[in-house]
């Protein structure tokens, strides 16, 4: 808050200390004050960014992103990676020319074999592109044209808690800053009453043990802690503390930070500190989000077409397509990422029964999603990505039978999708083998994907840094190349 | 770069230049110097391509030594010539126009400021003279400077402000007034606010010597050692979870009492540092010196299931090497885990040779989850010790007294020559040739229950056998028999098994499952291959070897044996084998019915009862082996042994008498061992006997081994001390040994960071060559050398710094100073920045007086918003579900909040609190919408606002104007003026008219909280003064310190 601009700020309060609590519009504020919610300094610099870079790199194609993240990897052999030869290998070995040494979990590494198990899910071509796409996905099979499918996406890390943080953070370990949180840091925000970076969690419907998120996932790492997502929630205050406590209203409230800023400002006078002033606008910001935020959630007014396209679950708050829906309206409102999290894939076991039930979560929403920003036109500059941290083995873990097995981790590809801005729509990226276990062409590393995400937002990867330690950090570490092939 | 630096850079101040990192011009006779201006662009800009690394290495040239960087390259030229720029090459390359020849090239990203290049210019005119790395070099105690005016200063630190103050032309500020010098050491050295009565003390008090009384008691406070503590959690990475994955629940709390008992006790640094680095080595180690290593068990682990132990073996020692560097050397050696150190003199060997310190831990990869992952240790209090001893010896006396009772105990055997009726055992089978009628019937792979007869398959009885072939683990089994068995005393299962000699398994299995405990009895033959139940217990026990191949043999296991006492129903059995091919027959339970099990008059009798059922006997088998010896042939001790434990057991007359002493036994020793059970513990370093085998990991990936190393400290800093032993004890010696340059340099530095909210050298954490120059190296070296030879005396160090004239500066900042230093790096002010989490939660508790000032003790859950954890727990973790305490646990000290790392505390981390996964010397200080809601809205907050108001109403007298007065003094420590007490009375009179109109408002909000509210007080005034309470602890001045 440095050059915080002192005058302009100072006159305002003036003008507002001066009359009743009542006397001034919060709106009217708001235009006076002009600040960006989580904003390093209240001048926009070129391109209008509020964030570290002086201005975006090169023009970006994205202006926001929506990533619906898979937690748990969700199996690339039963949703994407057609595989019809797989049918006559039921049971068989997988061969040592496809496993080629490379190592497994501990959670297979023992099994006296590794039974084959090809999907027991029928797969059809889709749209004009001929995309396969398996029964899983009625609804996402309807918008392949949309979508740029990429069967390679590959990783190093083989166990969850380490696979998500690398695929979020560029690192395996904990301390890094989520992809979020750079765009916060690089770009800032382009709203005035939103955070930047909004996290939704989903419910789900598997019945296995699900894996844990971190806060880290959506964290700052070393970055200020400003740039962390905001998670919002579906029960409570959707975000937190965001109610005034049972008993003040709004007037109330209004009052006591009139009380409250004519008191900061006396001490600003006294002692000269630019913080205080800082902290004033801070709380007007609070007491805005007070509104947007509540209009942000209430999802009453979308007309029933809409809320018909995202299926029945859309009524329950926490659910995926509710939060499909939330993430369009946060797009609309220029939060510049949003990513819905849903978790319950980690299918080692009983997986025909719960990627049904995962699939009947995310299915109609993703297309939904996909669908509404089309119509209305936002798909041009919002990137909407769907993907998990790692695929799953094409050989079974546990009991294998025809319509019952289970899949253990899978680094070596996988299947993730993105659509919109920038992104080459109707295209399958990359090939696999025909055991979808090695990448036999156009491999994407998670760095890759990462690189490419930022070179759509405008960002070249390698320039968005942080000092730390001694060392200019970055999301893809010493890392990560654009993936052109993706790119319309 | 901010656009305030940037205007900040146009005013011509060399001697800020490198301080503030940023551009300027330099004035002529200004010397440059090659560790304040020139080591920061070489290291920065060139030493990627042109440092240590060897790897990375281009034109053989490097800038980290004045050799390379001055002789003549392969290519003929020298990059530096002194007093010589057209030699010099790399000045022609960084002026160069060039794009071939241009320094730095362009793809680096890096790009030389105009500025940089004018003072790579000026060095190479003046002679381009060399300095060894600074921080490098053991510090030495600096004169101290001479000044134009000495009326200010108090100690020495402020000679070396007001030195450099002179220098920049500017003046110190004067000295705080009184309130706000109370307020300001109070916070700063206990975390907490002073009350009102502190401060009239403190006003009163006109003696010279009043503020150093008042920093005594306060360094003499015991929240004094909480609050030094807080700090030092950070550091250490203090959490109540795992960190990873499931992240459950860890038991690290008594090392955190350890800290904070230990800045009470002033402990010095030295040990502070030897203890926690190597206690458990030091010869006869404390307790508490184990306790102290806890340390470095702080690291975050895991337990995912497939995860490879040798990985995460490395990623925990890696970790440790990581946070010693920062904490005590302020280096970051982790960029040596993969390669060469880009810029600081450590090569990747070096760091493999500090990891070999790390690398012998008896500590597992996986830590299973658990509360207390071994290596631990048993914390008890001296009253846990105590209440142990007490019931140890009350338990031996009752012992005693029951080996009198033998004594007093009369008994001949009435029957002597009886022959006794024994127990007929009969064999119940439940499966033979025909699958079980009324039960679920199950097997894998692929089909049930495969029945075969003979001549292609052997059989044992009947007609049929069970066949059963495959990989892994298969089974045939039952489950939900409608008929269940109940067992008896000296049941036993029995079956018969054929293993196919072609191709036998590896193990046979028996499963028994229970209507009460399922599938959780288990007993097997063989190699131990089927994962399930806990091994070594009776959920998986080995009875023996692999049965003989190709032939029939019975196996059969007691029911006792594998945990399963006489009432127990069975409904499922599962025969299960791992690979090969078996045939199974006739399951069964061998049973003696329902026999007299106790209550012989005769000792001869039961005994010949016991021998019958003999594998199916309860007695322990001791007892049993005696039983078995001829009474002819026992000594007299095995006789005495039979006996005693016949009549204390047996016999219905004389086992009475034992009854009473032996139930006082059993509940004593329940006592003990709960109580034993229930002592904390926490986790602790434990080196195996035989160190591992220590190799570089190339690109750091653990299973890529490299060159074997040893043991060893980095070359470029001295070698570990004479005799000192080579392990983590020998290391933590040479920490702290006086020849180490950067550990007090980098404690000093932290502690200045504390108070002043920038250390001397900005970059906390990195000392090396890409860390910042200090803005007051003198100053730095004095406090580090002081700081030793004081016998790293912690509060005396704390003393130094609030006793100096520079700490006691009024805060006040003119908007132009404040431009010309924004950070007050200068010092020509006292400290103002917003409180950390932990102090403002406290602070809140305290003025509205539900502040627990308990010391220490196990972590506790306040308000939290429900269902945080939940959201993103692992379904099945031990904290995936919040439950918030009770009672005064809500309102002890922050850093007593239970802390969750994969979710930790909202109010905590909204004011940026770290998540403590990793190692933080550091934290940011922002300024955001979510903090005013916090303060605003959460509940702990309104709760200390509403219990504020019931003292403001009962302490602060009767007018408006008297109480919003008494409430401000109370939240500032000051009086407030007359313009303040308008506003908030104000403020107070139109909440109160609202809340007259609308009471049941005033009642909701006075139900916020778990603390009863005063019923004496009116409501609506009392919900009118809650909102002027919420208001003071909102005040930017009631958050700050200044």
């Amino acid at each position: 808050m440095d050059l915080f601009d002192e005058h302009v700020l100072r006159e305002t309060r003036r003008q507002f200390i001066g009359r009743t609590a009542t006397g001034i519009g919060t709106a009217a504020l708001a235009s006076l004050l002009n600040p960006r919610l989580f904003a390093e300094t209240t001048l926009p610099k070129a391109d209008g960014l509020t964030g570290v870079l002086p201005g975006f790199h090169h023009a970006p194609k994205a202006k926001r992103v929506i990533y619906l993240f898979m937690s748990g990897a969700p199996s690339q052999l039963d949703m994407w990676d057609y595989k019809p030869n797989l049918q006559e290998m039921f049971d068989k070995d997988l061969p040592d020319s496809i496993r080629m040494g490379q190592r497994i979990t501990t959670m297979t590494s023992g099994q006296s074999r590794l039974p084959v198990a090809p999907t027991m899910f029928n797969f059809q071509q889709h749209g004009e592109t001929g995309t396969w796409v398996s029964e899983l996905l009625p609804h996402t099979a309807g918008v392949v044209d949309d979508l740029a499918v990429i069967k390679t996406v590959n990783t190093e890390a083989i166990n969850h808690d380490p696979a998500i943080t690398y695929i979020q953070t560029g690192s395996q370990l904990p301390g890094r800053p989520s992809l979020g949180a750079w765009l916060s840091y690089g770009l800032g925000s382009m709203n005035q009453d939103l955070p930047e970076f909004v996290v939704l969690n989903s419910t789900w419907s598997a019945k296995r043990d699900a894996q844990a998120l971190y806060n880290r996932l959506w964290g700052a790492g070393f970055l200020p802690s400003k740039h962390q997502g905001v998670a919002l929630r579906s029960t409570g205050d959707p975000v937190l503390y965001l109610s005034n406590p049972q008993g003040v209203n709004s007037q109330t409230r209004r009052r006591m930070l009139d009380s409250l800023a004519a008191l900061n400002e006396k001490k600003f006078e006294e002692v000269g500190d630019p913080e205080i002033n800082a902290r004033i606008s801070q709380y007007e910001m609070a007491f805005r989000m007070q509104s947007s935020v509540p209009d942000l959630v209430d999802i009453k007014e979308e007309p029933q077409h809409i809320l018909d396209l995202y299926g029945p679950d859309v009524h329950k708050p926490g659910t995926f397509a509710y939060n499909c829906l939330l993430a369009r309206r946060l797009a609309e409102r220029n939060v510049r990422f949003t990513q819905v999290f849903i978790r319950g894939w980690d299918q080692h076991g009983s997986l025909p029964r719960d990627i049904r039930l995962q699939c009947g979560d995310i299915d109609q929403a993703c297309a939904a999603l996909v669908s509404d920003l089309k119509q209305r036109g936002m798909l041009e500059d919002t990137l909407v990505v769907w993907g998990g941290e790692f695929g799953r083995t094409v050989y079974s873990q546990g009991t294998l039978s025809k319509d019952n097995y289970g899949r253990d981790h899978h680094p070596r590809c996988y299947t993730m999708w993105m659509a919109g801005a920038g992104v080459k729509s109707g295209i399958t990226y990359g090939e696999t083998d025909d055991f979808s276990y090695n990448v036999v062409k156009d491999p994407v590393h998670i760095h890759d994907l990462n690189a490419t995400m930022l070179h759509l937002l405008g960002i070249d990867h390698e320039r968005l840094t942080y000092r730390f330690q001694g060392r200019e950090f970055r999301l893809t570490d010493v890392h990560g190349n654009i993936v052109e092939g993706l790119l319309s | 770069m901010s656009p305030s630096t940037r205007m900040f850079s146009l005013i011509s101040l060399p001697l800020t230049l490198a301080l503030l990192g940023s551009s300027g011009s330099l004035r002529a006779e200004e010397e440059v110097r090659f560790n304040r201006d020139i080591r920061p662009i070489l290291s920065d800009t060139c030493f990627t391509c042109h440092g240590p690394s060897d790897k990375d290495r281009e034109a053989g040239l490097r800038f980290d030594i004045e050799e390379s960087a001055k002789s003549e390259l392969d290519s003929g030229v020298r990059a530096i010539v002194p007093g010589n720029l057209d030699e010099s090459e790399l000045y022609q390359r960084i002026t160069s126009t060039d794009e071939y020849m241009v320094m730095p090239p362009a793809d680096s990203h890096k790009q030389l400021k105009p500025e940089q290049i004018e003072l790579l210019k000026k060095w190479i005119e003046q002679g381009a003279k060399w300095e060894d790395h600074w921080s490098f070099i053991t510090p030495q105690l600096p004169e101290l400077p001479v000044n134009k005016t000495d009326s200010w200063t108090r100690n020495e630190i402020d000679h070396f402000i007001l030195h450099r103050l002179e220098k920049e032309g500017l003046t110190p500020a004067g000295e705080a007034d009184k309130e706000t010098l109370i307020r300001r050491v109070t916070f700063d050295l206990t975390g907490l606010p002073p009350t009102p009565q502190e401060v009239d003390a403190f006003l009163a008090d006109e003696s010279p010597n009043a503020y150093e009384m008042l920093v005594d008691r306060l360094l003499n406070s015991p929240h004094y050692g909480e609050h030094m503590a807080r700090y030092w959690l950070d550091a250490a990475r203090y959490g109540d979870t795992h960190g990873l994955h499931l992240d459950n629940k860890r038991s690290m709390w008594p090392y955190r009492d350890w800290v904070i008992k230990s800045f009470n006790d002033n402990m010095p640094f030295d040990q502070f540092t030897i203890e926690q680095i190597g206690g458990d080595q030091l010869p006869n180690p404390t307790l508490s010196q184990k306790v102290a290593t806890g340390f470095q068990r702080c690291n975050v682990t895991t337990s995912e299931g497939g995860s490879i132990d040798e990985e995460y073996i490395v990623r925990y020692a890696v970790d440790r090497v990581e946070t010693m560097g920062t904490v005590f050397l302020g280096l970051t050696l982790g960029c040596a885990v993969c390669h060469e150190h880009k810029y600081d003199p450590v090569t990747q060997e070096e760091f493999y040779q500090l990891f070999a310190f790390y690398n012998s831990l008896t500590e597992k990869a996986m830590d299973g989850n658990a509360l207390l992952p071994p290596p631990t240790i048993k914390v008890p209090s001296a009253q846990d010790e105590q209440q142990l001893a007490d019931l140890t010896a009350l338990i031996e006396k009752l012992k005693k007294d029951k080996e009198s009772l033998y004594q007093d105990v009369a008994y001949t055997d009435p029957t002597p020559d009886a022959v006794a009726e024994l127990p007929q055992s009969e064999e119940i089978v439940i499966v033979d040739d025909e699958p079980l009628a009324d039960a679920v019937l199950l097997g894998n792979t692929g089909q049930t229950w495969n029945f075969v007869g003979a001549p292609d398959h052997p059989v044992f009885s009947g007609e049929k056998s069970l066949h059963r072939a495959g990989d892994g683990m298969v089974q045939q089994y039952y489950e939900q028999d409608k008929s269940p068995i109940t067992l008896r005393a000296g049941d036993r299962f029995f079956v018969y098994v054929y293993l196919d000699p072609e191709n036998p398994p590896e193990e046979v299995m028996l499963q028994v499952h229970t209507q009460e405990n399922q599938w959780h009895h288990r007993a097997y033959w063989g190699a131990n291959k089927v994962d399930f139940g806990k091994d070594g217990t009776t959920q998986r026990l080995k009875l023996g070897e692999l049965p003989a191949k190709g032939e029939w043999v019975r196996l059969e296991v007691a029911a006792a044996k594998i945990g399963l006492k006489a009432g127990a129903v069975v409904d499922g059995l599962a025969m299960t084998q791992f690979g090969g091919s078996a045939y199974w027959d006739k399951l069964g339970i061998l049973t003696y019915g329902d026999f007299q099990q106790e209550g012989y008059a005769s000792q001869h009798v039961w005994e010949q009862i016991e021998r019958t059922l003999d594998l199916s006997s309860s007695l322990p088998e001791d007892i049993l082996a005696a039983i078995k010896v001829n009474p002819a042939d026992r000594s007299p001790e095995l006789a005495t042994k039979v006996s005693h434990y016949y009549l204390e057991n047996i016999n219905p007359t004389t086992r009475v008498q034992f009854q009473s002493v032996k139930e006082q036994i059993a509940a004593k020793t329940k006592e003990l061992t709960d109580y034993e059970n229930n002592i904390p513990a926490t986790l602790i370093m434990e080196d195996m006997a035989e160190p591992r085998q220590t190799h570089v990991l190339i690109r750091g990936e653990y299973d890529k081994h490299g060159e074997k190393v040893e043991r060893a400290v980095p070359a470029a800093l001295p070698p570990l001390p004479e005799g000192a032993p080579v392990n983590r004890l020998g290391l933590a010696k040479w920490l702290v040994d006086r020849s180490n340059p950067l550990t007090a340099r980098v404690t000093v530095n932290r502690y200045w960071q504390k108070y002043f909210g920038t250390g001397l050298v900005k970059t906390t954490e990195d000392f090396g060559s890409q860390g910042e120059w200090p803005s007051h190296p003198e100053l730095l070296d004095w406090l580090a050398v002081h700081f030793m030879e004081s016998g790293w005396d912690v509060k005396a160090f704390q003393k130094l710094i609030v006793m100096s004239a520079t700490y006691r500066q009024s805060s006040h900042v003119t908007s132009e100073l404040h431009k010309r230093d924004p950070n007050n790096r200068l010092l020509a002010r006292g400290p103002r920045f917003r409180l950390d989490a932990e102090m403002i939660r406290d602070n809140a508790l305290k003025i509205g007086g539900l502040l627990n000032e308990e010391i220490g003790g196990p972590s506790v859950k306040p308000y939290q918003p429900d269902g945080l954890w939940k959201v993103v727990a692992y379904t099945s973790s031990n904290t995936a579900n919040f439950t918030k305490d009770e009672g005064p646990a809500l309102y002890r000290r922050s850093m007593y909040t239970f802390w969750k790392r994969t979710s930790p505390p909202p109010s905590m981390t909204t004011f940026d609190a770290p998540s403590r996964e990793t190692c933080t010397v550091k934290r940011e200080r922002t300024n955001t919408p979510l903090q005013a809601l916090n303060l605003l809205n959460d509940t702990q907050f309104v709760e200390a606002a509403r219990k504020f108001a019931e003292r403001i109403m009962r302490e602060g007298g009767s007018s408006t104007a008297d109480r919003v007065a008494f409430g401000y003094r109370w939240a500032t420590s000051r009086f407030a003026d007359e313009r303040e007490i308008s506003i908030l009375s104000e403020l107070y009179d139109m909440n109160l008219e609202e809340f007259k109109n609308d009471p049941s408002s005033a009642e909701q909000l006075l139900t916020v909280g778990d603390s009863p509210r005063d019923e004496e007080l009116d409501p609506a005034e009392l919900a009118a003064w809650t909102m002027v309470a919420n208001t003071l602890l909102n005040l930017d001045e009631t958050i700050v310190k200044e």
